[in-house]
């Protein structure tokens, strides 16, 4: 990990829907060849900040920098530098896995050299070789979570964007597909993850993020998650645990009081 | 809980996109409609009335003749709304009986069968009726006008239309519940739309083959007698339609106490088809739906030549523009609905040819002969459009909708979002020109058209035309688009639908009102020499007036279509 070289940074994103803030200013860097984790309970703001950073959604404040560039400004410079897996793998589902690489490579022009011997890696990986000229609408769900993978790396992005990737895979799938993060880092390249599975987390990630009610409330390496919670050798489910209850008894006692970070 | 409540959740789908709408929209387009529809309602009346008076065969034979003309157009129109209606029930009941989603939650539910079903009954009839009973209502009142029925009847007809419409829903509801429980309806939705739309091309055949505009010549048959007779005879004896027809002519003359006995047999059958439909639904409509959620999708990759065929060329385009094209393409191809529509658009394509390959231009008086025949290939040109407008309806408008819930795949992507419009835009408006401008040919070649103003102007008209219905369909298709929805079918009947109909032909009348005064003075008056330079004035102001208008209706969709794709949130 390089930490003089940030390679994502959000400016004080807010998020609002009507009366509800679903995002409330956060600031937050992610360094380059970091394998950043994004954790928080359901509805916190994961998925938005996740889709403001992809460019699906606008935030309705704030600034988006993806290495260097300003995503809102130059919006394809920026987009270019991604591999996003959403964390439904929803697919154009009468096409091929090989025909849909086919379309991901050329919407981020990608030579089609490029994208037949990455998707044949990737395809071959995820033990998908065989059904590569089936129709996408007759997979699994998992199925489709390794093609979305696959697709994701087609133009050999910097920063690669995940959400959920484990959900519906496999013990074996998951294990590859921890792998396979752990390779991208090697290569140097930045991943920025959200999960539930905790110990995927507490596995793979350089630093983590705990959001909830649409702020940061932890943020650090293992260790520093471990102090901040003041529960030292504990694994990570017990400190997310400690720290979203603690956040939760801080909105639901006092909710004028700023959150302790 | 009854079963009205169990449809609350679309009824809130329905409202929720509502009112993400601009209001301002929503009046002009609220507005537009109700134009549309005086226009049709006012025309028709018109034309009925004429047609009710038969001047052209004397003061006491024509009323005579005109009466049995007009109830022979009713009976037409009932007959062609009834199958209307059947044909789009089946397709609807299959879809809400068996893959609305929220029949899992439903099913799991302590609610009794029944009532789910008739919640299911329900929806599919409002989903299957309600566009036909928004295009035929006001032609069926026009009817009632023409007849000078009292003002009663304008209040108890729609009731009439409301359980003539029950009829085919229950056929078709008792058809999906049958085909549910013997085969996998996944296929079986698909094999369906296709003999659905086979069915429907021969109905249009059908009524093509009553040569309705023979009835209005008198000439064609052997003698007067002959000609009443064919007036008097029931297109289908015994059909709810002929029950409609005959209650609808005595409600209209002001027989109230006879219609009421004429309907009386449809209202009795409509009672005993939802009992029996009930007791079907208790036995079998569990059963098959639990059978439906085994079927697999269809695997079969159809037709694989002419994708081939198709894509070839586009390897010499942009990249970007290569990939979109060939998705489109490849994902059109795949889906079977899509096969019975092109069917569907090339029965309409050929009953138009053929209506205009039998029109009887030489029974016209020489004199005037060069008028009419003018006049016919001017007014060509948005007819054309109509078709264009229907083929843009079936196959463009849902083009983004069908991105589906995978359009985070093009969001997130460095395409800018007008590229992705104006991609899709090229991608279909090729085969639309190309569509009109064979049609114009081969028409124009059927008027012989002798004057190159007219002939130019005909090209002109319909390569404009093909323009703006594409970017109508592209742009109302994205400010309305429903990446929910699983067929283009389901997509195109939606309100998104009906609201680029009116607006294509909102363009239409824009388009034939700038060039009417041009033509006028230039064409139909052109024995007589343009000297004025008020002429010449305001010729130039409308045909800049027309290429403004144009752009606008091309550009203002895009712009509109472009906000929403920006402002689009995923669920």
């Amino acid at each position: 990990m390089n930490q003089n070289n940030p390679i994502i940074e959000f400016s004080q994103i807010k998020k609002h829907y009507g009366e509800f803030a679903a995002v409330k200013g956060i600031d937050l860097t992610i360094n380059s060849g970091e394998l950043f984790g994004f954790l928080g309970p359901n509805g916190a703001g994961k998925t938005t900040m996740i889709r403001i950073l992809t460019g699906i959604i606008k935030p309705t404040s704030g600034k988006v920098l993806i290495g260097g560039y300003d995503l809102f400004v130059e919006p394809e410079r920026a987009k270019a530098q991604i591999g996003f897996v959403p964390d439904r793998p929803y697919l154009y589902e009468k096409l091929t896995p090989i025909e849909y690489f086919d379309f991901m490579g050329g919407l981020y022009n990608v030579n089609k050299d490029q994208v037949i011997s990455k998707g044949e890696e990737m395809l071959k990986l995820f033990s998908l070789w065989d059904r590569r000229n089936e129709l996408i609408e007759s997979f699994s769900h998992g199925m489709k979570q390794k093609v979305a993978m696959s697709a994701a790396i087609l133009h050999d992005p910097n920063i690669f964007v995940l959400d959920e990737p484990t959900v519906g895979l496999d013990p074996r799938s998951v294990k590859l597909a921890k792998d396979f993060f752990k390779s991208l880092i090697k290569k140097g390249k930045t991943v920025f993850l959200t999960t539930h599975t905790l110990s995927v987390a507490q596995d793979l990630c350089d630093r983590i993020a705990i959001i909830r009610n649409g702020e940061i409330a932890a943020l650090g390496t293992m260790a520093e998650l471990q102090k901040r919670a003041s529960l030292p050798g504990n694994d990570l489910e017990t400190v997310f645990l400690k720290i979203t209850e603690e956040e939760q008894e801080t909105f639901s006692h006092k909710p004028d009081e700023p959150v302790k970070k | 809980m009854n079963s009205i409540q169990l449809l609350k959740p679309a009824f809130k789908k329905i409202r929720r996109v509502f009112s993400l709408r601009s209001r301002l929209i929503l009046f002009i387009l609220t507005s537009g409609s109700l134009i549309v529809t005086g226009v049709i309602y006012y025309g028709l009346y018109r034309f009925l009335d004429y047609v009710g008076r038969a001047p052209m065969l004397g003061e006491t034979f024509g009323p005579l003749v005109g009466g049995l003309l007009v109830s022979k157009l009713l009976e037409m129109l009932l007959l062609t709304l009834f199958f209307m209606v059947l044909f789009s029930s089946i397709i609807s009941a299959l879809s809400a009986f068996f893959l609305n989603e929220e029949l899992p939650v439903l099913m799991a539910s302590p609610q009794p069968v029944s009532r789910i079903f008739r919640s299911r009954f329900l929806m599919m009839s409002l989903e299957s009726s309600w566009m036909v009973i928004a295009f035929f209502l006001p032609a069926l009142l026009a009817f009632a006008t023409a007849m000078k029925a009292n003002p009663v009847a304008y209040f108890i007809y729609p009731f009439y239309i409301g359980f003539f419409l029950l009829l085919p829903n229950i056929c078709g509801g008792f058809f999906a519940l049958m085909l549910g429980s013997f085969f996998p309806i996944r296929q079986m939705r698909k094999v369906f739309q296709f003999l659905s739309i086979i069915v429907l091309t021969g109905m249009i055949f059908f009524l093509r083959s009553l040569e309705a505009e023979k009835l209005l010549n008198p000439s064609y048959f052997k003698d007067v007698s002959h000609y009443i007779l064919s007036l008097q005879i029931p297109l289908l004896e015994y059909s709810p339609s002929s029950w409609l027809h005959k209650a609808t002519m005595t409600l209209f003359r002001n027989e109230l106490s006879t219609s009421f006995t004429q309907i009386l047999p449809m209202i009795l059958l409509i009672a005993g088809g939802l009992f029996v439909l009930n007791l079907f639904s208790v036995k079998f409509y569990r059963e098959s739906w639990q059978k439906s959620m085994e079927a697999v999708e269809n695997q079969v990759l159809g037709l694989e030549w002419i994708r081939k065929a198709l894509i070839f060329p586009l390897r010499f385009f942009d990249k970007t523009f290569r990939v979109i094209a060939t998705k489109e393409i490849t994902t059109f191809l795949r889906d079977p609905a899509i096969f019975s529509q092109i069917f569907m658009m090339g029965a309409i394509v050929f009953v138009y040819g053929y209506n205009l390959s039998i029109l009887p231009l030489k029974d016209i008086p020489t004199l005037y002969s060069g008028e009419i025949n003018d006049s016919l290939v001017f007014l060509n040109g948005p007819f054309i459009g109509f078709i264009l407008a229907s083929i843009g309806m079936r196959f463009v408008y849902p083009s983004i909708s069908m991105e589906g819930r995978a359009f985070w795949a093009v969001k997130s992507s460095p395409v800018r979002p007008e590229r992705i419009l104006l991609i899709k835009f090229l991608i279909y408006v090729i085969p639309m020109f190309l569509l009109g401008i064979t049609l114009c040919a081969v028409t124009n070649l059927i008027f012989r058209v002798s004057s190159p103003v007219l002939f130019w102007m005909s090209f002109i008209n319909v390569g404009l035309i093909s323009m703006v219905v594409t970017a109508l369909a592209i742009g109302v298709g994205t400010v309305y688009a429903d990446f929910d929805a699983d067929s283009p079918l389901k997509i195109a009947g939606s309100y998104g639908g009906f609201i680029y109909m009116i607006s294509s032909g909102l363009f239409i009348i824009n388009l034939l009102s700038l060039e009417a005064y041009p033509m006028y003075r230039f064409f139909f008056q052109r024995f007589v020499p343009v000297s004025r330079f008020s002429a010449y004035y305001l010729t130039i102001v409308c045909v800049v007036l027309l290429f403004f208008c144009s752009a606008a209706w091309v550009y203002i969709p895009f712009r509109k279509g472009l906000e929403v794709i920006d402002n689009y949130e995923p669920e």
